[in-house]
């Protein structure tokens, strides 16, 4: 019993993995590109994607999902996201996509800011152009600076995926739950916390790994 | 023919005349030294030089070469980035790159701006010859959180000096530092003046002003208010303004 429960969790842990997976490859540059938008000196370009970051800081994740998956049906009249699995998948994705993204590109405003004036002005008197100084000066001290909130945002993308059953998602919690109906033991539910203890412990040995990396300079 | 002629400079932060008309003009090898109080402009007249602020009026020119038209368009940004090569500065808090040694932030701008011409291995030996002149041999590999103060300084100023700029400039060098690192830095600077390096200081450090320096500007609410020779401008000054200053002073030079 307990090798049967422990494969159909992992088959759902990897619904869950799918998930977590993909909105950080997404999520991560497209919240660069909104950091950039955020810092930008022009008000028609800042103004709405600040606002909308506000949209998407200050309501919750389950919300921005329900709306992202049932809105193109109820107020376009049109399913944008294709049937089935897939297309709960896909709608899921860019829910939190949106989402973490928002949360991410704060994260790289703070860091890029942070970095003291006097770095690109040494760059400047040097000759080095725009695009040099950014990634030969700044992106390795804005990554340093950035690693321990982007490793607390990961972390929580592991446990938020699980949101994503509001839409009926297929994910390791929805796996546990159905133990409940179909055999009447709620252990596997309970269960599926190992599961991600194991997986955030392990992000968090990567993390403290890239931090060690990075202590070379101060 | 005057390596360096800045006429009638004019800068504004907000509302406020930070700079009110500077000229002046220096020769080539000459060490010229900037003394005032603080707020006096000459932090800003240096970043006007370095292309750090754009001046709202006034010509700068290097070599009989005008450099900078404040009645032009605004520059592009690759067009400063060339006429900025011909002047080197040090900064007080040092703004070395703390990701890199001491050689390779030295060898950084060199490698970046050599199209091929030099290999990389000679620009590294060319970086660890100015490095050596600083007196940091033993140092190259350490990173700059790893040295001191002074050595931080004598980094920047290899690191200056490794584009070969006509005129180095100095933002009060030593003012971030302990005293009992500022000679090392002083010492460092004394050389390069007698091997006829083309300096402008701005320092508050007098007796040193007065020991490397061939000319010695006076500034004061945005004007040169004196101007001279060592002898002229410390030793026997005239200017009320500047007899104040040197009084205040003096104890600490």
């Amino acid at each position: 019993m307990f090798s049967s429960v422990t494969i159909s969790l992992f088959e759902g842990f990897l619904g869950t993995l799918k998930l977590f997976s993909l909105t950080l490859l997404f999520s991560l540059p497209l919240g660069l590109v909104i950091s950039f938008g955020s810092m930008n000196k022009n008000i028609i370009l800042r103004g709405p994607i600040r606002f909308i970051i506000w949209i998407v800081r200050g309501t919750p994740l389950m919300l921005q999902l329900l709306i992202i998956f049932y809105g193109p049906g109820i107020f376009l009249g049109m399913n944008v996201w294709g049937s089935g699995d897939s297309g709960r998948f896909t709608a899921a994705l860019v829910a939190f996509v949106i989402n973490y993204a928002c949360y991410f590109s704060e994260i790289f405003r703070g860091g890029i800011q942070s970095i003291p004036k006097g770095q690109y002005e040494a760059a400047a008197v040097l000759g080095l152009s725009k695009s040099q100084t950014f990634f030969k000066i700044v992106l390795l001290q804005v990554i340093k600076r950035i690693v321990p909130p982007i490793s607390n945002e990961v972390i929580t993308l592991v446990k938020d995926t699980s949101l994503a059953r509001v839409i009926a998602f297929y994910e390791i919690i929805w796996e546990g739950e159905r133990f409940i109906k179909s055999a009447g033991i709620i252990w596997p539910l309970f269960y599926t916390g190992v599961f991600y203890l194991i997986f955030s412990g392990l992000l968090t040995l990567l993390f403290g790994y890239i931090e060690k990396k990075l202590s070379f300079f101060k | 023919m005057a390596i360096l002629e800045v006429n009638n400079i004019k800068k504004k932060f907000d509302n406020t005349e930070i700079l009110k008309g500077i000229s002046f003009s220096m020769e080539k090898g000459q060490t010229l030294s900037i003394l005032g109080s603080s707020g006096s402009g000459k932090t800003t007249l240096l970043r006007c030089l370095n292309f750090l602020e754009r001046p709202d009026c006034g010509t700068i020119s290097v070599n009989g070469n005008l450099l900078f038209d404040a009645m032009q368009a605004p520059y592009s940004e690759a067009e400063i980035r060339e006429k900025r090569v011909h002047f080197g500065m040090v900064f007080q808090q040092f703004n070395l790159f703390p990701q890199y040694t001491a050689l390779e932030n030295v060898a950084l701008a060199p490698k970046l701006m050599n199209k091929g011409k030099t290999s990389d291995t000679e620009i590294d030996s060319m970086c660890k010859e100015l490095l050596s002149k600083m007196g940091l041999s033993d140092r190259m590999n350490n990173y700059p959180h790893q040295l001191s103060g002074g050595q931080q300084q004598r980094v920047a100023i290899a690191r200056a000096l490794a584009l070969k700029p006509d005129i180095l400039c100095f933002d009060e060098p030593t003012s971030a530092l302990d005293p009992e690192l500022t000679g090392e830095v002083l010492k460092v600077i004394k050389e390069l003046a007698s091997q006829h390096t083309t300096m402008i200081i701005v320092t508050h450090e007098i007796g040193f002003a007065r020991d490397v320096s061939d000319e010695i500007i006076f500034m004061d609410e945005g004007i040169i208010a004196d101007k001279g020779t060592p002898a002229q401008v410390i030793d026997n000054p005239v200017n009320e303004r500047t007899k104040q200053f040197l009084s205040n002073y003096s104890g600490h030079s």
